[in-house]
């Protein structure tokens, strides 16, 4: 791995270079948060604060995705959206948000050769380069270290930039990565020995700084012995059945299919949707597999601590916190869990 | 003051009533200066129960979001009450349901809180950021807010955490309750409308750049509406398929529909209490186009919502002699 530095001064150089080339994604501070937008200038970026709101998941996993238009009448006609694929560069994602796409990768680019690869997703995914940046100050409800991975891990990105005082300390990680540095001018220096152990040190007290633990050992052979337990009505009894806790998590990607249709022009549109809410499983015919909040809360922790693992061997968090920061009845899934843990089964 | 040993006793004597299912009121959550709603089935669970300025929910969501499942046959539905820890807005939401004839007077036992106000969560997060432990917050008599932190103790004037929509409100005592808590509250002097009145002298043109920079970031999750004490229809008109009022796609024109079509719906329903804002992951000003409308409601026909079980909805009601004088 190609370990670089940049000048803190030299970033803005940096993205303006990148943005001229190809197109550039970024943190940007809008109404008071934080969100991932198109870069126009790079004084645009905001790497204060941690995390977007809405999670990057947004930008490869759209809200709302037409998957194809049509015209009605004489000249009807189908049409397929045409998925540009050109290089698009992320920049300042964080890892926790970067492990979310490789979590929910499997459910959209296929496990074996035989799945069905999503071409919006995929496309989506490929033309991404993801430069990184580790996280100096975890928040207080950030628990990655939870999942074995760390505010500096590098393996979810293709470069990732640790701030270590003046300089980022830059580690070119994949393939994508190196090409993406080969195509911009020589503004990088070889890191040195010491600048290395700042990083690492950097690493270090970062991973100090967070105080939440998730207790995941034994949670998926709990899990297994409680669908039925009373504990779930508790657990739900102050949900309010909003979408909060799966539209901001990085790696919630239920969708529900919608034709939308005008008089003569119409399209078919996949849009973000959530277990939370009642209508999620209501059946044509009525009936209702999740009758309840109870059902409901209960499906997206199994799906997050049971079914995940038991499927694809990973749990499906990522430790970013944002369902705990901001559900409005403070249902903190840390302690759902430690709870699952004292029940008596 | 509220004192919390009164409130445990009241709500131990409440949940141990015959005709009393569980009592919900407030506990503290697990950081920071975030609470959560508790729930009492027994005298027992009392225990966990507080209150501070820091008690901002509005609890009236929850009785109409006990799931009524089909009864079998032979079983009788129970119609035991609940028991609700309410302040001044929390009662007016309740007041206003049971005139829908959402809820029946005898469905509920309120508990009545005379509130000083409460702290915006998003204001004193951002004054204070990272507490990773439960941090709590009481009032003095100087209009302060007092706090402790790592064993220094601060002092902020009540001005800079006070949430906006406390700065309007007229009624902090509960005008409807069971039992009260404590003395009733001073009246206060609201300003009146403020943010609204701020928002009424720019240009259209300004006014719609404002809200287009809201609405378009909207994700649709609907927590304004679940947090919403008067959103309970059984099915929202944002969810119905068909005729499909408001389409799913997330933009600026369906975003907009959703936004505006939620501020109407609680045209002379909506009690103030904030809820749809403080849930709101995304910042948007929601109560400001509520307070529009009540204002608008207040000065064409003088009606205000939530205050007396007997009187009629806004929209069911007619009166001859309403200050509107567009039609004489």
């Amino acid at each position: 791995m190609e370990q670089l530095t940049l000048p803190k001064e030299k970033l803005p150089e940096l993205l303006g270079e990148i943005g001229s080339k190809f197109e550039l994604i970024g943190p940007k501070e809008e109404n008071g948060f934080l969100a991932f937008r198109k870069i126009n200038d790079p004084k645009e970026v905001n790497l204060e604060i941690l995390l977007s709101r809405v999670p990057p998941k947004s930008l490869i996993f759209q809200q709302t995705e037409t998957l194809f238009t049509y015209a009605k009448g004489k000249d009807s006609k189908v049409q397929s959206p045409k998925i540009d694929e050109s290089v698009r560069v992320i920049f300042g994602i964080r890892p926790c948000d970067a492990r979310g796409y490789d979590i929910i990768d499997p459910v959209f680019m296929g496990k074996k050769e035989s799945d069905y690869i999503d071409p919006f997703y995929t496309k989506k995914r490929n033309r991404s380069i993801l430069i990184g940046l580790s996280c100096n100050e975890p928040d207080t409800n950030c628990f990655c270290t939870s999942f074995d991975d760390s505010p500096a891990n590098t393996k979810h990105v293709d470069i990732l930039f640790t701030d270590i005082g003046d300089t980022f300390f830059v580690e070119v990680v994949t393939e994508k990565g190196e090409d993406l540095i080969k195509n911009l001018s020589k503004i990088f220096s070889k890191a040195t020995e010491k600048e290395s152990t700042i990083r690492k040190e950097r690493e270090k007290t970062a991973i100090e700084v967070i105080s939440r633990k998730m207790n995941t050992e034994g949670t998926v052979e709990k899990l297994n012995k409680m669908f039925d337990h009373e504990f779930w009505i508790e657990a739900a009894r102050s949900c309010i059945g909003c979408g909060i806790c799966t539209y901001l998590c990085p790696t919630c990607h239920c969708f529900d299919m919608q034709d939308e249709s005008t008089l003569k022009l119409g399209g078919r549109v996949r849009v973000w949707d959530s277990c939370m809410y009642e209508e999620y499983t209501h059946h044509a015919s009525g009936h209702n597999p999740r009758p309840s909040r109870m059902n409901r809360v209960r499906n997206r922790v199994y799906h997050k601590f049971n079914y995940f693992p038991k499927n694809d061997g990973i749990f499906g968090c990522t430790g970013c916190g944002r369902c705990i920061d901001y559900c409005p009845v403070n249902i903190d899934i840390i302690e759902v869990i430690d709870k699952v843990k004292e029940v008596n089964v | 003051m509220v004192e919390n040993k009164e409130l445990i006793r009241v709500v131990e004597e409440t949940v141990s009533r015959d005709d009393v299912k569980y009592v919900i009121g407030f506990k503290r959550s697990t950081y920071g200066f975030q609470i959560k709603p508790a729930f009492a089935y027994s005298a027992k669970d009392a225990k966990e129960f507080f209150y501070s300025p820091l008690c901002a929910k509005n609890l009236a969501t929850y009785p109409l979001l006990e799931e009524k499942l089909p009864l079998r046959r032979g079983e009788e539905a129970e119609l035991k009450k609940i028991g609700i820890v309410v302040k001044g807005c929390d009662s007016r939401a309740i007041i206003q349901i049971i005139q829908e004839k959402g809820l029946e007077r005898e469905d509920v036992v309120l508990i009545g809180i005379p509130c000083k106000g409460v702290i915006d969560p998003k204001k004193i997060a951002k004054r204070f950021p990272k507490q990773s432990k439960f941090v709590d917050v009481e009032e003095n008599n100087n209009d302060e807010y007092v706090l402790e932190i790592g064993g220094t103790s601060h002092k902020i004037p009540k001005d800079e955490l006070l949430s906006d929509v406390c700065k309007s409100c007229e009624y902090p005592n509960p005008p409807l309750y069971d039992i009260l808590i404590g003395e009733a509250e001073e009246e206060f002097q609201p300003e009146h409308f403020n943010r609204v009145d701020e928002l009424e002298e720019k240009t259209i043109e300004e006014r719609w750049e404002y809200w287009e920079k809201h609405f378009q970031n909207c994700i649709r999750c609907y927590a304004c509406r679940e947090a919403c004490p008067l959103c309970y229809c059984k099915t929202c008109m944002a969810d119905l398929l068909d005729p499909q009022w408001v389409r799913r796609s997330v933009n600026l024109s369906e975003n907009t529909a959703w936004n505006v079509m939620r501020a109407f719906h609680l045209a002379g329903r909506c009690i103030s209490c904030g809820e749809c804002e403080r849930a709101c992951p995304v910042n948007i000003p929601l109560m400001e186009l509520n307070k529009f409308i009540e204002k608008e409601v207040k000065e064409m026909f003088d009606y205000t919502a939530g205050l007396d079980t007997e009187e009629k909805p806004f929209l069911g009601s007619f009166r001859p002699d309403d200050p509107e004088d567009f039609i004489s």
